[in-house]
């Protein structure tokens, strides 16, 4: 470890102690003067550090000597610091710092109850947000359907691909796994009893009322929620959300209905290319596990699975894709303070959508169940 | 005078494509140089490439006695404010300030903590230590990146337009800290800047670019470039300033 370049001498008793400070005082080495300056005059009740022999001081030096002043003064000890000619008395009156009499009182513990009542406020606050943002959203939709034409739809195409087709291949790829292992679990279960025909209706009726639109909604989630939280966000920052209010451009018809209306759209046709690559997932079980003929899983697929099913399971996709755009463009453009900022309001969409998911899910199951659908 | 930059026959551009060709001056301790020129002229082409963020296409940059931007494992050498004083968003200005200072010394905690609250205090911003960047305005934010940049005392500041975008007093304000800094501390200032005002005001000497000429088209003290120059395209620079002053 190189030297710290300065030399200090103490001399004097507990009541008085004089400190000599000599040679270069400087950033360099500032730790260990920090560590030798404060024990040399910790037990004294006044003590004078004599600068007369510093040849150079800079201006983390400076920033050191004032505070080992500043933490004694604190303490009601006396300190001065003296000495200081030419070069090293500039920087020192630059870094200058009236003495601190008072020590900052430390910190209030925090207290449950007010804890609790921190995180109600935040919980009714942010609710507040939610229903303030769904209330814009009614009010744009009602001006857009007024005059479609205000609604920005430029960048739909773009929206629509980064959504849609670039998704479908992860998509198609984790339905026909879904599909496949679901078709695996119950062909082994069927097949002790005998009703190695039945995976078709097993399988079927999984994917198209449940499995397909859950896991093509949280793919979307993970893709395209995501996206839209960080890029909104990430905008709000930015100032640019406040930018395009002042340009006269509302963010929910120019930001938000337009990712709305993508996901409505786009989600149900993911969803239908979902539902058959999962089927297919659960044939390519019956034909290579079960040995059974493909001809008689689509037969048994179209005897117990009928248009109601796909259609429960397209309704559901449909509220699913406004569900993930509203609650991530709520969540982007509620971001605040720069990159974490983003990243929380991020993490945060990601989890209420998929929270928001499986709560509609099993509200249309319920439903259903009493519509007997 | 002792050179603490050397800028030796540079070429610096964008991809291969030269953008400026020959520019060399030396900067001396203690003093303050304005790179000045027209917006799109390399201005800030030219200080990344001083601070080490770009190579050069041609020609060499040179700190004597102070190392340089090539050391990567000591301390950097330099203190840079960018041109949105480029801030950790995330962090209190204190945060940011601290930020090179437990990075590169064995200072405790709370040491650490006065000597970034003393550079603070020195740029007037001991009072918003606590808040975050989006906190506080354009100005301060500009004067809390240079507290950031002076954290481990370098002998040399670049600072990419300090003044861009803020109101004549706060611009002032800012003019005068440099000055400060530079005859109070005797840091060396490389400024990039188009603002005649602060060039005026601060500037030792000006190195001045222009983008059709492809290099330095100037190079000298302000006041003297302004009356004495004999390329019509410095004066029309600095003819500029004195048309807004009658204004």
């Amino acid at each position: 470890m190189s030297s710290p370049g300065f030399r200090l001498t103490a001399s004097g008793g507990a009541g008085d102690r004089v400190v000599e400070l000599a040679g270069v005082v400087t950033l360099a080495g500032g730790a260990q003067l920090w560590r030798e300056l404060r024990d040399a005059v910790a037990a004294t009740d006044t003590a004078r550090i004599d600068l007369a022999g510093v040849e150079r001081l800079d201006g983390g030096g400076a920033a050191l000597l004032y505070a080992v002043r500043d933490e004694r003064v604190g303490r009601g000890r006396g300190c001065e610091l003296a000495g200081a000619t030419g070069d090293v008395a500039r920087v020192l009156e630059l870094y200058g710092s009236p003495p601190q009499p008072e020590p900052a009182p430390p910190p209030r513990p925090h207290a449950l109850l007010a804890d609790v009542g921190d995180v109600a406020h935040d919980l009714w606050r942010s609710w507040q947000a939610v229903f303030a943002f769904l209330g814009d959203l009614c009010w744009a939709l009602a001006r857009a359907v007024r005059q479609p034409r205000s609604v920005h739809l430029g960048e739909f195409g773009s929206l629509v691909e980064r959504a849609g087709t670039d998704g479908l291949p992860i998509i198609m790829l984790i339905n026909f796994l879904v599909g496949a292992i679901l078709g695996l679990q119950g062909a082994i279960q069927l097949h002790r009893f005998g009703g190695d025909q039945f995976l078709a209706s097993l399988v079927g009726l999984s994917v198209v009322r449940e499995l397909g639109p859950l896991m093509t909604a949280i793919l979307v989630t993970g893709r395209s929620g995501a996206a839209f939280a960080a890029e909104l966000g990430t905008m709000k920052v930015n100032e640019e959300i406040d930018a395009l209010r002042t340009l006269g451009q509302d963010p929910q018809r120019f930001l938000v209905l337009p990712r709305v209306l993508v996901l409505v759209l786009v989600l149900p046709v993911l969803t239908v290319v979902g539902d058959f690559l999962g089927t297919l997932g659960g044939m390519a079980i019956a034909v290579g596990y079960l040995q059974q003929p493909a001809v008689v899983y689509v037969q048994m697929f179209e005897l117990w699975v009928d248009m109601l099913d796909f259609g429960t399971g397209l309704m559901k996709s449909v509220v699913f894709g406004a569900a993930i755009a509203l609650v991530a463009c709520q969540r982007g453009l509620a971001a605040r303070g720069g990159a974490e900022g983003v990243g929380r309001s991020t993490t945060a969409a990601v989890v209420a959508v998929l929270f928001t998911l499986v709560a509609l899910d099993a509200a249309f199951t319920w439903i259903f169940s009493l519509l007997d659908w | 005078m002792t050179a603490v930059l050397e800028v030796r026959d540079l070429t610096i551009g964008h991809g291969g494509v030269p953008l400026l060709a020959g520019i060399g001056f030396d900067v001396a301790r203690g003093e303050v140089v304005a790179v000045l020129g027209g917006s799109g002229c390399g201005k800030s082409t030219l200080l990344r490439t001083l601070i080490g963020l770009q190579e050069p296409l041609a020609g060499s940059v040179h700190f004597p006695g102070i190392g340089g931007p090539e050391q990567a494992m000591s301390p950097p050498q330099f203190g840079v404010l960018f041109q949105s004083a480029a801030l950790f968003g995330s962090w209190t200005l204190l945060q940011n300030v601290m930020l090179p200072l437990q990075k590169w010394t064995l200072l405790p905690k709370d040491a650490a903590r006065a000597v970034a609250m003393a550079r603070l205090r020195l740029v007037g911003l001991e009072a918003a230590a606590d808040k975050l960047p989006s906190e506080v305005s354009g100005g301060m934010r500009k004067r809390a990146g240079i507290a950031r940049a002076l954290a481990l005392d370098p002998p040399i500041l670049f600072l990419d337009e300090p003044s861009a975008g803020l109101d004549p007093v706060t611009a002032a304000g800012l003019d005068q800290l440099i000055l400060t800094l530079a005859r109070g501390l005797s840091v060396t200032v490389v400024l990039v800047t188009h603002e005649l005002p602060s060039i005026l005001a601060v500037a030792d000497r000006c190195v001045m670019l222009d983008r059709q000429a492809g290099g330095v088209i100037a190079l000298g003290a302000p006041r003297e470039l302004a009356t004495h120059s004999d390329d019509p395209r410095v004066r029309a620079f600095f003819r500029r300033e004195a048309a807004s002053r009658t204004t």
